[in-house]
């Protein structure tokens, strides 16, 4: 047989690109289940490493399994809120059914386009209230979770990771950790626009809303503070009457409950 | 060619890294842990073996004039099972994230296109996915052994369980990629005080 045929060759490669794209597509479908489990763990790993309830390499160490458990003992409420501040659904957090929002891209998009959003808000029994980020770094996606002290105002931990920022320098947003740790202490400003200031020479300002970029990572740090300030934003009128009131909607409901029971 | 020398061969004689210096990047990039370093050589063996295994198996099929991009697709169908399956379990997920675009560029490392264009277009498919798994483990061994000074010198531990004593200072220079390059020249150096007909006139 002639393999040398135009025919021939255009028969061949349709036939081999048709078998990878079968195979790679069976496969992507089959392992999706543990790629997500995976995910999911991680997602609570970060979180919780932002509400301080152990350090980030403790929570590393720790099998998905009993990742999941500690996140069920410790998460007082898990609820989503759309962008007029108010709730629109709750989310699961039974230790064998989990519920986040851990689709962060189609939610930044909603925002932005000032769309229908389901931002959720996890709220720990500790009184510390979890918000997710999600952001364009330089290469590819940026994302965090900052959590507040129950005053919804002071940041009480961060955790910052990426998809492919460069090693060494924007990376820098998710391995070293004094980078997270400058945020502890810091406050958000509601309603004030920019909420937060990632720049160089930022904290010589004094301000407690502004923390200094990395130094030869300039676009993730842009990325990221633009990140903080459209999520911020985006949690505005629901952080800004909770800070007024000195707590959640969530907590005060509870609250309220328990001084009827006295 | 005997079988034993297929095998033999790559791992010390012409060692893809020492001796071919191919897939320098990917030895400089992921030699800082041990861990890394090992699920990266059985990636790399894994590719290398199983693409050498198809394409040696289709090669009297394969028209010549698409003959590259018919290895690419393949090599590149291999490196996606990899990187899928690394992400499914737990033990792994997370050295996958630390390798993260490492795994996918396996695909350019040349070892394995190398060895594909060079022995399994022309050689039977056993001895061919034999000689893709000697140069994967080849390459495997000599990031092996660079990640293992590395990571006892750079972190004081080896395979994340602390080696050297408490108060040990670990040194940075180790962590960085240039030290890889310092210690590949080290073992270029023995090989060719052993292997004298490799030492250039």
């Amino acid at each position: 047989m002639n393999t040398n045929s135009n025919l021939y060759t255009v028969i061949y490669t349709t036939i081999v690109v048709v078998v990878v794209a079968a195979v790679l597509a069976f496969v992507s479908q089959s392992l999706k289940a543990r790629q997500d489990a995976n995910i999911k763990a991680e997602t609570l790993r970060q979180m919780m490493a932002a509400a301080q309830i152990k350090p980030a390499e403790e929570l590393y160490a720790t099998a998905n399994a009993d990742i999941l458990q500690l996140y069920a003992d410790n998460i007082e409420e898990a609820y989503t809120i759309a962008l007029d501040g108010e709730k629109n659904g709750s989310l699961s957090v039974a230790a064998d059914n989990i519920e986040l929002i851990d689709k962060l891209k189609p939610q930044n998009k909603a925002i932005l386009s000032e769309g229908e959003a389901t931002l959720p808000v996890y709220l720990f029994k500790s009184g510390i209230a979890v918000i997710p980020i999600y952001g364009a770094g330089l290469w590819g996606p940026v994302w965090g979770y900052i959590a507040f002290q129950p005053d919804c105002h002071t940041i009480a931990g961060a955790f910052f990771d990426h998809e492919s920022e460069t090693p060494g320098l924007g990376a820098k947003i998710k391995d070293e950790a004094w980078f997270r740790e400058k945020f502890i202490g810091k406050t958000v400003e509601w309603g004030d626009s920019p909420a937060f200031v990632l720049a160089k020479n930022a904290e010589e300002t004094g301000a407690t809303n502004a923390i200094d970029a990395i130094s030869g990572a300039t676009m993730t740090s842009n990325g990221l503070n633009a990140a903080l300030n459209v999520w911020f934003g985006a949690y505005s009128k629901h952080f800004g009457l909770a800070a007024f009131f000195g707590m959640l909607a969530g907590h005060q409901a509870s609250d309220a409950e328990k001084t009827e029971e006295e | 060619m005997k079988l034993k020398e297929t095998i033999l061969e790559p791992i010390f004689k012409s060692n893809p890294i020492t001796v071919l210096v191919l897939g320098i990047c990917s030895s400089l990039a992921v030699t800082v842990t041990l861990k890394g370093a090992l699920v990266m050589a059985l990636s790399v063996m894994a590719v290398c073996g199983i693409s050498s295994l198809i394409l040696s198996t289709l090669r009297n099929t394969i028209p010549g004039r698409v003959r590259i991009i018919v290895q690419l697709v393949v090599v590149a169908m291999m490196v996606i099972l990899v990187d899928q399956i690394l992400k499914s379990f737990e033990a792994t997920y997370p050295i996958d994230k630390q390798l993260s675009v490492y795994i996918s560029l396996i695909i350019t490392n040349c070892i394995v296109m190398g060895r594909i264009e060079a022995f399994a277009l022309g050689n039977k498919p056993i001895p061919s996915m034999l000689d893709g798994l000697a140069n994967g483990a080849g390459y495997g061994m000599i990031l092996i052994i660079v990640a293992f000074f590395r990571e006892l010198l750079g972190s004081g531990t080896l395979f994340g369980l602390q080696v050297m004593p408490a108060g040990y200072v670990t040194n940075n220079l180790v962590i960085l990629p240039p030290f890889a390059l310092i210690l590949l020249g080290c073992i270029v150096w023995v090989q060719r005080s052993i292997q004298k007909d490799l030492q250039e006139k």
